[in-house]
Formats: C-alpha cells, structure tokens, sequence
C-alpha cells in the first residue's frame, strides 16, 4: 500500500521535473514571430548615410555581398565546423530579403540572433558583437538597409552536419556565449580610444576572428585577442602575442586599415583584404579610432630582436644544418623565384615587394597564412589597385612548397620549425 | 648543368640547362618556341603565361626543374599560320592584339579558363583575365575575343579544343 503511493508520488514528480524542463528548452529555444510590416517608413538622409559608414565599419558586406553586381543579395557559405552556413539576403525585397521587416524585427536579429520568425539565427552571423551596438546606431542601419535596392535571391541550404540543422540549438549558445549588457566607455581611456574600442567591438567585430573560439564555437574570451582564424588563415593575436617581429605604429596601422598596406610590415591578404576594402569607405576619422584601439594592444607586445631589423637577402642555410638537403632546396627556391621581388628586384617593377624577413606570416604560430600566400599570391580586390604577387601553385610541388615554407621559417625568420608544416601544405592544396 | 626531359605540345624534349633555369628561357631559348614573351621577368605581367598540366602557370617564375613530367602548352600547340585554333581564330577576328606582346600570353590564360569553364559568365572571365596585363590597352577587345571563342566552342562538339 505504502509503497504504491510512493510509487505514484515518485511518479508525479517525474512528470512535473519533465514539464519544468520543457519550458526551461522552449524558453531558451523559442522565439514568437514579429508581425511582417507592409509600408517601409521613408529616412532622413542623414542617418541613411550613417547607415551606410556603419554597414561599412561593420563588414556587412564581406559575408552578405559575394557578388558585386548584387550588393547585400547574400549567397556566400561559410565553413564552419559544425557545417557549411550561407549568408543571406538583406536587401529590402518583401519575399526574399528583409522588406518586411519591422524596425523592432531588424533590432532583435542585430542584438539577439532571431530572424522576423522567430527562427534562430547561426552565430555566423555576429549578433553577439552586434547586441552590444547602440539602438542609434542599429537605426542607422535599419535606414541603410531598407533603401538599398530591393534584389529577389532566395536563401540557399545551409549544409549542417548532425543535429545543428536543428535550430533551436542555438539558444543553448546563446545561453553561453550571448552578453546582453550594453557597451561600457572605459572612462581613462580618451574619447577616440572609447570610439575605437566600441566600433572594434560592437560594430567590426575584429575579435570575431582575432579571437581563438571554444570547441562550442563560442569566443574564448579568457584568451581575447590572442589569434584566432577565418577562412583557414590565421588571423595575428592583437595583443602582446603579436607574432610581429617589429613593432607596429598608430600611423602604420591607420595606414593598413585604410589602404591594406602598411611599410615594412604587411600587406592585406586574405579575408583581411574584404576588410579593408571596406574601411577604406567609411569614415576615415572612425578608422583612426579604430588603429588607436588596436595600437593599445599591439603596443603591449614586448620588444624582441628579430631578423626584421636587418636588410638585405636571406642567407644560404648553414653548412651543419641538419636538414641541409631540404634548407638547400628551400634557398635554392626562395633565390629563384621570391629573390627577385623580395630582394633583389626591389627596383620599381616589383612593387616594393617586402623584404621577406618583415613578413609577418613567416612568425605565427602555425604556417597557413604563408601557404596561402605562396600558393594564391594576393591579387588586388576586385576593381581596386593594390600589391599583386603571383600564386605558385601550380608551379611548386607539395615538397617544393614545404621546404620553402621551412627554409623561410628558419632563415628568414629564425623560428622553430613549424611541426605541422608538411600536414597543412597537403590541407590546403587538397581539392 | 643536367638533362631535363620535358613534354611541351605533345613533343618529348631533352635539355642540358642549370636546374634555376626559368622554363620561359628553355622554351625560346632552347626549344625555339617565341611564342611566350619575357616581359618583366617578376610574374608581374603575364606575357610569358603557358600551361602546365592544363593550369596557366608564368614560365618566368617556374624553375625547369620543378616542371617534372607535367605536359607543358604554348601558343603554338593551338594552331599554326594556316590553321589557327579556335582562341587565335578569334583574337584574329577581333583584331585583338595592337602591339602584340602580351597576346600569347592572354590567349594562353583564355585557353586555361576555356577548358575548364566552356561557358564562362563575363564575371569569370573579368577575374581569370585579371593578371594578364596589356600596356595598349586593348583589354576590351581582347575580352571580346574571349566570348567569341566561348560562343565558337559552344556550336562545336563537346571536347573541341579552345
């Protein structure tokens, strides 16, 4: 008798334990629908074009634009772990973009991630950089976006690997990694340092790829700033783990925010090309801001004596070397193919090629901003001038490629080996 | 020096040359074949593109030793006076080459993009031209050129070479 009742009271606390947790997960993963508005309100000219700077500071268009004859029509996948996400339309088309969207709908996906739907946005898109953005500024954009001209582009599959096709997920990271509190001024520091950090933060989310993520892909933010990656390329730590090997000014970085190019340094590549295409469009007082901010962190790199300080051409790896077969044939390349921009062509025709010992990609921790390089060379954004360097892919060898990559470590940079090297070279040439 | 063999237009070719031997050099220099042009030197320019195993590669920056068994093309392997391929048919047609220079170059850059992509969106063909330079400035007529080898292509039976 007794022990029926505890049975059927054991019973009903089950079912209560389930009930509670069923509407702990719908409230995490459920979001209502915001009602589709008909008529878009007409802007002032001023915040459109506001707008239009902070679309440009916030790198909307490297993700949502692919094709230059269809700004903001989206359309590009992004590899990520967990699958391939596609970006999608944000033009003001009432069926396949965002024309229906209410201001109050546009502020929700900004600073939440929920789509006018109710259906939760993949953390591809940055909206946790976003929800820290003034609702002034989210106005602004709201203004931009919806006078762009309309574009009919539906969105195309995201290829999810199992169970992230499922949604509601996401409200689990958000759970973890969604900070709602508003951004804060750090009052010691000065008013373009605080604009610099904001836009930096909120706005060009740079710690989107120059912050290492968690397995979860998440920001690891107990490591902010310490070098992340995007596209496959290592994106440099902007703190005192700077892999570069002189140290950088304000007016450097100023320079290679706005023109990609920065003497003695480095020279945009990369994803990093799509973001200073851009910057190079918006406000160049709000691109100071953003080199002030950087510079406060680069600037905690300590001082360290580095090739970089010395011109003039790599030297022929020494004669005890222990990997001497493969330095000889790295050197052999590196005189006869990069020699002649990098060093001995430094007439005008090579475009100021940089000496290779300032190259940055030569000192991170791992090879693949180098490889791609060697394999892609850089070419120019598309329609903008800009430093070209041939791609030798298809003229170097895997070993070939290695023993380059090795032999620059060593002798331009004088680095450890790179351990993964000859791992990463197959990756990146895989098909 | 060492002995290279190579594959350029279908020809077995031995080579006695030092291994930093530009391919661009073994080919004018050694091999007669004056079609590629050395412009700059530095992979800047693209007057000295060929193919190398079906890719466009700038034979001023490949040393012949790396080049191995892969097949290397020139322009002379698409045509000759007589018979011009169906890329240099078309260059012809538009009159596409002013001083000339960078036309072997850009006609192997086109066959590259042709075999791969027969039907190339004009976008496709903006990108791959790009690195090819052209100090006339003939680029819209040489682009022109490129649809009209496309367009010829597409009336030819699949597998027609560019």
């Amino acid at each position: 008798m007794d022990q029926a009742r505890r049975r059927r009271r054991i019973r009903w606390w089950l079912l209560a334990v389930v009930i509670v947790l069923a509407c702990v997960a719908v409230a995490i993963m459920w979001r209502p629908a915001i009602a589709p508005v008909s008529a878009v309100p007409s802007f002032d000219q001023t915040r459109i074009e506001r707008g239009a700077n902070l679309a440009r500071l916030g790198m909307c268009a490297s993700c949502h634009t692919p094709d230059l004859a269809r700004p903001f029509a989206g359309g590009k996948p992004m590899q990520t772990p967990f699958g391939t996400v596609h970006s999608t339309n944000i033009t003001p088309d009432p069926q396949t973009g965002i024309g229906r969207w209410s201001l109050e709908a546009f502020s929700r996906s900004m600073r939440k991630g929920v789509s006018r739907d109710g259906h939760l946005l993949y953390p591809a898109f940055p909206y946790n950089h976003y929800a820290r953005m003034k609702q002034d500024d989210i106005d602004d954009l709201y203004a931009y976006f919806m006078t762009r001209p309309a574009i009919a582009a539906p969105a195309r599959d995201n290829d999810m690997t199992f169970p992230f096709g499922f949604r509601p997920l996401v409200g689990f990271w958000n759970l973890l990694y969604l900070d709602h509190a508003p951004w804060k001024a750090d009052p010691r520091q000065s008013a373009e340092w605080n604009r610099g950090a904001y836009l930096a933060d909120a706005v060009a989310h740079c710690a989107a790829c120059h912050t290492p993520r968690t397995v979860l892909g998440g920001p690891d933010l107990k490591r902010s700033l310490d070098g992340g990656e995007a596209d496959d390329w290592y994106a440099p730590a902007l703190n005192a783990r700077s892999p570069s090997p002189l140290p950088w000014t304000r007016e450097q970085l100023q320079a290679y925010l706005r023109s990609g190019i920065a003497a003695d340094h480095a020279v945009a590549a990369g994803p990093m090309q799509d973001v200073v295409v851009l910057l190079s469009q918006a406000d160049q007082r709000d691109v100071a801001a953003l080199a002030t901010w950087a510079h406060s962190h680069l600037a905690q790199a300590p001082a360290r004596v580095t090739p970089a300080q010395q011109d003039g051409p790599l030297p022929a790896p020494h004669a005890d070397d222990p990997d001497l077969q493969r330095m000889r044939s790295g050197y052999a390349l590196y005189a006869n193919t990069c020699a002649r921009c990098h060093d001995a062509g430094r007439a005008p025709g090579s475009g100021a090629a940089l000496p290779l010992q300032k190259a940055v990609a030569l000192y991170d921790p791992d090879p693949r901003s180098l490889i791609h390089i060697v394999d892609d060379g850089i070419l120019p954004p598309d329609g903008e001038p800009g430093r070209w360097m041939p791609g030798y892919k298809t003229i170097l060898g895997d070993e070939q490629a290695g023993a380059l990559a090795a032999y620059l470590r060593k002798y331009g940079a004088g680095q450890p080996a790179w351990p993964e090297l000859d791992a990463a070279v197959r990756k990146a040439r895989a098909p | 020096m060492t002995t290279y063999r190579l594959q350029v237009n279908g020809k077995q070719h031995a080579v006695d040359t030092d291994p930093d031997t530009p391919l661009l050099y073994v080919l004018r220099n050694d091999l007669e074949l004056n079609g590629a042009k050395f412009g700059c030197g530095l992979g800047q320019c693209g007057s000295c593109t060929v193919l190398v195993d079906g890719k466009a590669a700038m034979s001023c920056l490949i040393p012949v030793s790396s080049v191995g068994a892969r097949a290397v093309r020139t322009v002379e392997g698409l045509g000759s006076v007589d018979k011009p391929g169906v890329l240099q048919q078309a260059f012809i047609d538009e009159q596409a080459a002013q001083c000339g220079y960078c036309i072997a170059g850009m006609i192997m850059q086109a066959a590259a993009l042709l075999e791969r992509t027969p039907r190339p969106s004009e976008a496709q063909i903006r990108a791959h031209m790009a690195p090819n330079l052209c100090r006339c400035g003939t680029h819209m007529r040489i682009l022109r050129a490129v649809r009209r080898a496309a367009d010829v292509l597409a009336r030819q039976p699949a597998g027609a070479r560019p």
